[in-house]
């Protein structure tokens, strides 16, 4: 038994759906078919924290998180349905010290043009009142948000399908393997049968180097970033924003030094980032630890950011909490994601490897996947993601 | 920095740690106290005796002691001994995570107990933490005015409460009538007794009743009570609808099939401020499951519970399971493995012969009560009463419809519908509505769900709980 489709995206994660999107809109009539071997959201996309965050590192990422930002509210306008808040973002200020990250982190706003404004311990009061009264100061942005991001997955291939009744969702699909006839994909085998396909996705997150394999892609460079979360009921959260240590900017996207590949000394790194939820609830991450696949909980890192986090809160200590997990994340060794073309295998595509941006920068991810694929403007210039940089 | 802390962490030790001071939990309780050793109970409730032996807030009596049903001698006696014995009961204790015995290493059992963060240490661990109420949705079942048979017995036997004038008593099982008799000695009008299953299924439960003395004289009592009620048990009825403007007013009730569909053309509309509802009970495992305890599926006992083997074993080393988490059985059962688990616990530590009259006795009882449980399995059609608005999940609002949908597009696993609405994710933990969520789906054809998830905290606790608890 064999069928063909247009397109296999192989993974039903944020990115996958997000591909699924992007392409169903820009081949309104092609066949595409979206499979995960679990649940779609089933995996790292049901076990992390819904940041819609921008990045002003460098112009560049800047450009391609805050696109992807007006794209997530473009979203929200067509479909709805994933409790999108633009609350925008506070980093906070622990320590004086930290007083100094606060005009380093406006600059690089200001230098992409765009604004952030730096709180003093009043205005800061005035605009959280459920945070601690000694906090020094904070700096403001607003363009972040939050989404829940499973539901954020149901919204997109709703959309998807909207658009191209043909896009069909198949969970519970394992992909066992890819057809080839020279150096181009002809065939994505399943454990249900084989897709013939011309075009075939990678977006498994953190399994995509175990997928590339069967796809002949030697080691895709992508690692899992374990992270400890909690979240409390939802008859209160004592916070109404996203909040970040200012502190974060040194552990997160880039600053310290980490070896990927030394699980057993990694202590990790634990600055603390907390979401209300619109159902009422508080989501407390976001701790960072290599320690491959194991998702057991670190008791000791989780413990460690629920203290940073009653130190910001104090009213959290009351509160409490439903559950606590673990989510990997796609850690790319080069810290950048892998979008665009496989140079090596006509259609083969990768979008994967997005760390803890995965959420924020789908929208933008799908799009450039589906706007390389069908040959028209991006967006944004893809190559610094372009997976041909590690060959 | 430190956190703050309400007060200093209690580490408690004894050679062996309860769960549950149920029926099963103290029946284990007092066989090992009986052997010289030193036994903790952690309970949730404000006194001992479980859900099924409630007894009332300390300080109060009835003023007109509800009806008790001959198997309530045996909770007396029990609570009688306990109260004598040197056996240490924590009440209000929640317990949130744990770790089995290893070696030299004890088991561990956190719990939050008031603003109190403790843990108890022991070389053994009996779990009893019994089991909860069983709902299936319909129409209006989320108005006030609408309780589980559990909730029912909690008001009138734990708290002297009559719940409302009149009531309608629906579901499957033989929880239905003691709730029935427990109402009307509450003064309570019950309108209607609705059995789901059909009347074949009483037949088929009475050799289970047959088998067993103790059972039989129950059967007998509580027939008494139902002719003095005045109450006929309706066979192949069910609730299709609650109904009324902020609060029950009305039900409209009816006839199913075979299948428990209902047959619509049988509705009728009856007046009541009260519908009380069962459907049977589930074993509450996750602190098995915790622990590293295998967990089988037998519907009859109420789907997953834990495996438990001779004398309470599982598959974890000193670690037992006793009453409705060894599947539901109803409180002789987990009175007789309470005996023959303590007797066991206490052997093994004590290296003592034990005697194997206590495991036959256990064997005896728990089959004749599946014998019995059997006959009342939820039939399939009753998930068709849930229309597409209401509600199925009551945590976060999630509506049948929002069921279906999440399952035709993230698949039809029970994590799989979770991350497709959320069902599941809010503070009862899924308890309420995973029995349900994939038989809801699937319109009745899947009703074997998939096996929970045991998450920490195994109940919600305080931040500062999980803070401070201690750490050896």
């Amino acid at each position: 038994m064999s069928e063909s489709a247009d397109v296999v995206v192989v993974g039903g994660g944020i990115l996958g759906c997000s591909v699924a999107l992007h392409l169903a809109t820009a081949m309104p009539t092609a066949r595409i078919v979206v499979l995960d071997r679990g649940p779609i959201a089933g995996a790292t996309s049901g076990r992390c924290m819904g940041h819609l965050m921008v990045t002003p590192d460098t112009k560049e990422e800047y450009a391609f998180s805050h696109t992807s930002i007006r794209m997530w509210a473009e979203l929200q306008e067509e479909i709805g349905g994933f409790d999108y808040n633009p609350t925008g973002a506070l980093y906070l200020a622990d320590e004086p010290e930290d007083l100094e990250l606060l005009p380093i982190l406006q600059k690089q706003f200001a230098d992409c043009g765009d604004k952030a404004d730096i709180l003093d311990q009043k205005q800061l009061r005035d605009m959280e009142p459920g945070l601690a009264h000694d906090l020094p100061g904070a700096l403001f942005y607003e363009g972040d948000g939050v989404v829940l991001p499973m539901t954020s997955c149901s919204a997109m291939l709703r959309l998807g399908q909207r658009r191209n009744p043909k896009l069909e969702v198949r969970p519970g699909t394992e992909v066992t393997g890819f057809d080839g006839v020279g150096s181009r994909i002809t065939a994505v085998r399943t454990k249900n049968g084989v897709i013939k396909t011309e075009n075939a996705v990678i977006a498994c997150g953190v399994w995509s180097p175990a997928v590339g394999k069967l796809a002949g892609i030697p080691a895709l460079p992508i690692v899992p970033r374990a992270g400890n979360l909690a979240i409390t009921a939802h008859h209160a959260t004592p916070i109404l924003r996203q909040l970040l240590e200012v502190s974060y900017i040194r552990f997160a996207h880039g600053a310290a030094k980490v070896d990927p590949w030394k699980t057993d000394e990694d202590k990790g790194g634990h600055a603390v980032n907390m979401q209300p939820q619109s159902a009422g609830g508080c989501l407390i991450g976001s701790t960072r630890q290599f320690r491959g696949f194991d998702t057991t909980l670190n008791r000791e890192l989780l413990h460690r950011s629920l203290l940073r986090a009653q130190r910001y809160a104090p009213g959290l200590a009351d509160l409490p909490i439903v559950r606590t997990w673990v989510g990997l994340r796609p850690y790319s060794v080069d810290k950048h994601p892998f979008v665009g073309p496989w140079p090596q295998t006509d259609g083969l595509w990768i979008c994967s490897g997005h760390e803890g941006l995965g959420i924020s920068l789908s929208m933008i991810s799908g799009h450039l996947i589906a706007a390389q694929m069908t040959k028209t403007q991006c967006e944004v210039d893809p190559t610094s993601w372009l997976p041909r940089r590690i060959l | 920095m430190s956190a703050p802390t309400c007060e200093t962490p209690a580490t408690i030790d004894a050679d062996v740690g309860i769960v549950g001071a149920g029926p099963g939990g103290m029946a284990a309780a007092l066989r090992i106290a009986e052997a010289g050793l030193s036994v903790v109970i952690l309970d949730e409730g404000s006194r001992p005796g479980g859900q099924i032996f409630r007894q009332l807030p300390d300080g109060f009596v009835h003023a007109n002691p509800p009806a008790e049903p001959p198997s309530h001698d045996a909770g007396h006696d029990l609570l009688h001994a306990i109260s004598g014995a040197t056996v240490r009961i924590e009440q209000r204790a929640t317990v949130w995570d744990a770790t089995p015995p290893r070696g030299d290493e004890p088991g561990r059992l956190w719990f939050e107990q008031g603003s109190a963060s403790r843990l108890l240490r022991c070389k053994a661990i009996v779990l009893a933490p019994g089991a909860l109420d069983r709902c299936v949705p319909f129409p209006g079942w989320t108005l006030p005015g609408v309780i589980t048979a559990g909730a029912a017995q909690v008001m009138v036997r734990g708290y002297g409460i009559k719940p409302g004038a009149r009531a309608v008593v629906a579901g499957s099982g033989p929880l239905l009538l003691p709730t029935v008799t427990a109402l009307a000695s509450a003064g309570v009008k019950v309108v209607a007794a609705l059995e789901a299953a059909p009347r074949i299924a009483a037949l088929r439960a009475l050799p289970g009743v047959l088998r067993s003395g103790a059972r039989l004289r129950e059967a007998m009592f509580y027939a008494r009570q139902l002719w003095r009620t005045g109450v006929t048990l309706q066979f192949s009825h069910a609730v299709f609808a609650a109904e009324g403007d902020g609060c029950v007013q009305r039900a409209v009730i009816g006839k199913l099939d075979r299948e428990g569909n209902p047959i619509r053309s049988s509705a009728k509309s009856i007046d009541v401020d009260v519908v009380c509802t069962g459907y049977g009970l589930v074993p509450s495992i996750e602190i098995g499951q915790r622990l590293g305890c295998k967990a089988v599926w037998n519907e009859a006992r109420g789907g997953w519970h834990i495996e438990a083997l001779s004398f309470g074993a599982t598959n974890v080393e000193r670690v037992f399971a006793v009453g409705e988490i060894a599947g539901i059985g109803g409180s002789e059962v987990a009175i007789a493995e309470g005996h023959a688990t303590g007797a066991m616990v206490a052997g093994i530590l004590q290296q003592r012969p034990v005697l194997s009259a206590l495991r036959d006795r256990a064997t005896s009882v728990r089959r004749a009560a599946d014998a019995m449980l059997r006959a009342f399995v939820v039939p399939k059609g009753v998930f068709s009463l849930a229309g597409d608005d209401t509600i199925v999940c009551r945590c976060e609002d999630v509506s049948a419809a929002c069921v279906r949908d999440a399952a035709r597009l993230h698949g039809d696993s029970l994590r799989a519908i979770k991350m497709g609405c959320r069902a599941g994710m809010g503070p009862c933990q899924g308890r309420m509505c995973t029995p349900n969520v994939q038989a809801i789906a699937t319109r009745g054809s899947c009703q074997q769900w998939d096996e929970p998830v045991a998450q920490v905290p195994l109940k919600p606790v305080r931040t500062q709980t999980i803070l401070s608890a201690p750490t050896k």
